[in-house]
């Protein structure tokens, strides 16, 4: 890999010279294995990646919406099936857009929501240390005592008493009931890393609780507001059970629950479903691209020295 | 008055002074106020929707008559070991993949940056629609893998979802296929709360690579590493699309969960309480987890 | 904050009760005459529009006002579960599978819907009839919990064009019922010869998933003379030798092709769906599967749908007609609805005879008109189409029962165990014979029909 060039040095046949030459060769040599040990998992991470997602797009691009075949490319291929997604041109796809916007605004508010209380409650615990604070976070391990999706019937139940039955808001209160105590672990554990120096030395210059939330908490714990936000973005995008509970009629649903539409008989127009999977799954890729650059590594402990 | 008795005078005043300061923690005043104030928030969703739920799916839980139906159902041990060995796998490959993952995702340049990007599509996608497709794809005798594997090998794939533990490991494949992007974010935020000295200063006694990991990296994210375990436990003990959509349970019921076994109990049978006792006979795994979970993050700051 | 003096919240209050009495009447008013509807998705979208047009029909005939919704089959039930659990009702709900409808009429979480079907009874078929009248276990005796609308029947699919490609001729199919069965494996065979390498003769759904399975198994049961495995009154017979030698025959005919290798090895694990996928995709030549949904999803596209035989049953074996299972689909009014009275007008309007072979009409003819005299008499189900025409001779002419689950809730749990799949899984994959596999099979039937103790009247 490396170009010959007539090396005109005179040669060093000092003792210290020789060791030191081996191990530029020898890191060159380690450098030179890792690239190629990383660029086959990476390939590796392609294929496993891919394969269902392949199948995936194979089976929207089929004409026929057949799933079964003997080929590994569509038969027929066409690409109508994300053009009649886009142009809500089949019948259960007939409010898609609308059923978007109702996804993107629970989606937001959702992630709003669990962000916001996830990392006031980890501030108040953790970083004012307020006594017993602890028991508010034992408390809320107790929502994951049983799962979800048996928690769904006394859900319905205290919905239709809180009068929001067929209203986006039951999904949005269930939803952040579920992913914040999640937010609240990750938040506490990557806190941790980030010393109290920094909270307590603010305080003597005399912030308040607020200032030190928004000046020096948040910003330190971007890559995990990213990665905690990302988690419940995508959980109330992709979230299936409680929306389709708690939502009853074609203009409150989401698309998850659209989709589940297509199950609705033995045989349906697979290519639609599969089509309307890959148009769903762009938005939260993007909205994740676009944060992504805010996790930056190597956070530089400014402000304390000493 | 002497100062012993003032001493005496005072010292109830003073206890209730300390007992209240004890309580606040050290917090004067305002800063007290606002801590509450932020606590608010999350007391107030736990009392509104945690509380009552709940306590409600206790209750369904709770009869005895429904565990000895739960016990004597003929599928039920098979489900317990396939929950067990799902739960095992799952859980490990999962965290331990992503742990190395998020390494490899910490080096610098675009590619890795764009493959990123391509990595957590599988979490992007909707559950319901990738599960079918990776039903689909695995079909003996039609799906897009055995195709592939007879168009381009020449190789006549297995039937994966014929036998028992064939199909079961479809599930824990298709499970951690689509949690695995997830996982690896969070730890990849966990590892970029390592400041930068702590490695400067790490290379500077010769520690790189492999060395630097053990000794570096993973005590720091080691208890962030148990607690993503612990928290993986429990969202799959509630896992019930992999299995459902992926297997179906089959073949021959002998790869149900217990998530789905409660699912087929609560709603083919119409029976929610029986499907919610079956959730429950895993208490006895859940509980000691959650106890685990509880102490761990009541631990104090990282020791560097 | 304003200030509360006790003037001021006196006047408050009285205010807030002045006009709570006068809204009452107009709110009761509009209690009264709105109901609340759930109704299933249908599968082409002329479903759901015959169904808004029901619903607008009535609401013009009567002015009351019904807020349905339409909600997807396959979701159906745990929604209907959640809000029977909860308490939390509509005031109408259409089934969307098996057991539901005994199940909650055991557990009387339903409402007696017999005033809106005797008067209508001689017009029904007897088989829909029997499927809705269900036992409670509170009154101790049975009683229409639900109003018959929709009857399915079960099929046999056949790709012309692949039986012709191998040589063979459609109308060459003997009619009694093993002949018409192996018919297909020499057309499996002569396909494979041809070079299509993955093609096989029959997509029977043997697997423990979905609720195809048991059906598959009750016709088969039925074609060998075993159809008094349960009977009318909720007995179950497995000490029945006919019903035993017509078990085992089933299970023998359904498992034998499948070690030969006439079914496809995949089936072990199909889901409801399966089958239908790879009938579409022309992967299996024949398929015996519920409704018209095969067909209907083609219509469209006339030259396939033109190429798929649709035809009932075959005769016995000994030359004798052998009825065929139809599930039945209705609505019903679960206990605790807000407005039963407006729910039991929207159903007898339903039932109508015109009314409801307008609405099947509507929606494809997907699912048969259960009312035989009105079917035969409008050339739409017996006439325009050969589909139809099989369809409507198989659920209308020939004979039918319900399914087992109509007549005792056990079976419901016999089927969501899968207790038969289990049986045919044993002979393919664990050795078992027929009988021995029918034997553990009864055995667990037995026990889990000793929960279900139906009081003779």
């Amino acid at each position: 890999m490396s170009t010959i060039t007539a090396d005109t040095r005179p040669v060093r046949t000092s003792a210290a010279a020789r060791p030191a030459e081996r191990m530029r060769r020898a890191a060159r040599r380690w450098r030179y294995l890792t690239n190629a040990g990383a660029a086959v998992l990476s390939a590796v991470l392609v294929v496993w990646t891919l394969v269902p997602i392949y199948n995936i797009i194979m089976v929207s691009l089929e004409a026929e919406g057949d799933v079964f075949s003997e080929h590994i490319w569509p038969a027929k291929a066409s690409a109508d099936s994300f053009w009649i997604v886009l142009s809500q041109g089949y019948w259960y796809l007939e409010n898609f857009w609308h059923q978007f916007g109702n996804s993107v605004y629970i989606a937001s508010m959702v992630t709003l929501l669990v962000l916001t209380i996830g990392s006031l409650t980890t501030f108040s615990v953790m970083r004012m240390r307020i006594r017993n604070g602890w028991l508010i976070t034992n408390a809320a391990l107790l929502t994951y005592v049983i799962p979800a999706s048996f928690l769904a019937i006394p859900f319905y139940l205290i919905m239709q008493h809180y009068g929001l039955h067929n209203n986006p808001w039951s999904v949005i209160a269930a939803l952040v009931t579920f992913a914040t105590p999640y937010a609240i672990f990750i938040f506490q554990e990557y806190g941790r890393s980030i010393p109290i120096e920094l909270d307590e030395s603010a305080r003597i210059d005399g912030a308040s609780p607020v200032q030190i939330y928004f000046r020096i908490y948040l910003p330190l714990m971007a890559p995990a507001l990213v990665a905690v936000g990302t988690y419940a973005l995508l959980l109330a995008w992709n979230e299936y059970l409680y929306q389709f509970l708690l939502l009853s009629n074609k203009r409150s649903m989401t698309v998850p629950v659209a989709l589940a539409q297509f199950l609705n008989s033995d045989v349906a127009p697979w290519n639609y479903m599969m089509a309307t999977a890959i148009i769903y799954a762009l938005p939260p890729i993007a909205t994740y691209y676009a944060f992504r650059g805010r996790m930056s590594a190597g956070l530089t402990v400014g402000g304390v020295k000493g | 008055m002497t100062t012993l008795s003032a001493i005496e005078l005072g010292r109830p005043a003073v206890r209730r002074q300390s007992l209240w300061r004890y309580w606040r923690g050290g917090l004067r005043g305002s800063e007290f106020t606002w801590a509450l104030a932020f606590l608010v928030p999350y007391i107030g969703v736990f009392l509104a929707f945690v509380v009552y739920p709940v306590c409600y799916g206790l209750w369904m839980g709770s009869e005895p008559k429904l565990y000895t139906d739960v016990f004597s159902d003929p599928i039920y041990q098979q489900t317990v070991v396939n929950t067990l060995v799902f739960v095992a796998f799952g859980v490990n490959l999962k965290l331990f993949l992503a742990l190395m993952l998020s390494g490899f995702f910490m080096r610098p340049g675009w590619w890795t940056k764009g493959l990123l990007l391509l990595f957590v599509l599988p979490w992007a996608v909707p559950a319901l629609p990738s599960f079918i497709s990776i039903h689909w794809m695995l079909n003996g005798e039609w799906g897009f893998l055995n195709n592939a594997l007879y168009i381009l090998f020449g190789v006549e794939g297995p039937s994966w979802l014929n036998s028992r533990w064939l199909a079961l490991g479809s599930a824990v494949y298709s499970h951690v296929w689509k949690w695995l992007p997830f996982w690896t974010v969070i730890l990849l935020a966990g590892r970029m709360s390592i400041p930068q000295d702590i490695y400067d200063a790490a290379k500077v006694d010769g520690a790189t690579g492999l060395r630097r990991f053990a000794h570096v990296t993973f005590p720091l994210l080691a208890n962030l590493y148990l607690v993503l375990t612990l928290l993986a436990t429990i969202f799959l003990l509630g896992d019930f699309n992999s299995v459902y959509f992926v297997t179906g349970g089959g073949p021959a019921n002998s790869t149900h969960l217990l998530a789905t076994l409660g699912v087929r109990d609560a709603f083919d049978l119409a029976n929610p309480r029986l499907g919610v006792a079956v959730v429950m006979s895993a208490l006895p795994l859940l509980i000691p987890l959650v106890i685990i979970l509880m102490r761990r993050l009541k631990q104090s700051e990282v020791q560097l | 904050m304003a200030i509360h003096t006790r003037r001021t919240v006196l006047r408050r209050s009285l205010g807030l009760a002045a006009a709570g009495a006068l809204a009452r009447p107009h709110v009761a008013n509009a209690a009264a005459t709105t109901a609340e509807v759930w109704w299933t998705q249908g599968f082409a979208q002329e479903e759901d529009v015959a169904f808004k047009k029901l619903v607008a029909d009535y609401e013009k005939a009567s002015g009351n006002k019904i807020e349905d919704s339409i909600i997807p089959f396959a979701p159906l039930r745990q929604k209907e579960v959640s809000a029977i659990t909860s308490g939390v009702v509509p005031d109408v709900m259409e089934y969307g599978d098996f057991s539901f409808l005994p199940l909650n009429a055991w557990a009387d979480k339903l409402v007696d819907v017999s005033d809106i079907v005797e008067p209508q009874k001689s017009q029904y078929i007897d088989t829909a009839l029997r499927a809705t009248h269900c036992y409670n276990n509170i009154t101790k005796k049975r009683d229409f919990y639900a109003v018959p609308m929709k009857a399915a029947g079960i099929p046999f699919h056949i790709w012309n064009s692949l039986v012709e490609k191998a040589g063979f001729k459609v109308s060459d199919i003997p009619n009694t019922w093993d002949a018409f069965l192996d018919f297909f494996m020499p057309v499996q065979d002569k396909l494979r010869a041809q070079g299509t390498r993955n093609v096989y003769a029959y997509g029977y759904q043997l697997t423990a998933n979905g609720v195809d399975p048991a059906i598959t198994f009750q016709g088969f049961l039925m074609a060998y003379g075993g159809k008094n495995l349960v009977t009318p009154d909720g007995k179950l017979h497995t000490d029945d030798p006919q019903v035993k030698d017509a078990a085992v025959k089933a299970i023998a005919k359904l498992t034998t092709p499948f070690k030969k290798g006439y079914v496809p090895p995949g089936v072990v694990n199909w889901n409801d769906a399966d089958d239908n996928n790879a009938f579409h995709a022309k992967l299996i030549v024949m398929d015996f599967d519920g409704s018209l949904s095969t067909e209907v999803a083609l219509y469209k596209k006339k030259e396939e749908y033109n190429d798929i035989v649709t035809r009932g049953m075959p005769l016995g074996n000994d030359g004798k007609e052998v009825p065929s299972p139809m599930p039945i689909f209705g609505a019903l009014i679960p206990k605790g609805a807000q407005n039963v009275t407006v729910a039991k007008e929207f159903l007898k309007y339903a039932i109508e005879p015109n009314v409801l072979n307008e609405y099947l009409k509507g929606g494809l003819g997907r699912w048969a008109l259960p009312l035989p005299e009105v079917a035969k008499n409008d050339p739409f189900w017996f006439k325009q189409d050969p589909h139809r025409t099989a369809y409507s001779e198989e659920t209308l002419v020939h004979p039918t029962e319900p399914l087992y689950e109509a007549y005792n809730p056990a079976m419901a749990d016999v089927s969501a165990e899968h207790v038969f799949s289990i049986a045919m899984l044993d002979v393919m994959n664990n050795g078992m014979t027929p009988e021995q596999a029918i034997d553990k099979a009864f055995k667990r039937a037995e026990t889990i029909f000793a929960k279900y103790p139906i009081q003779q009247a």
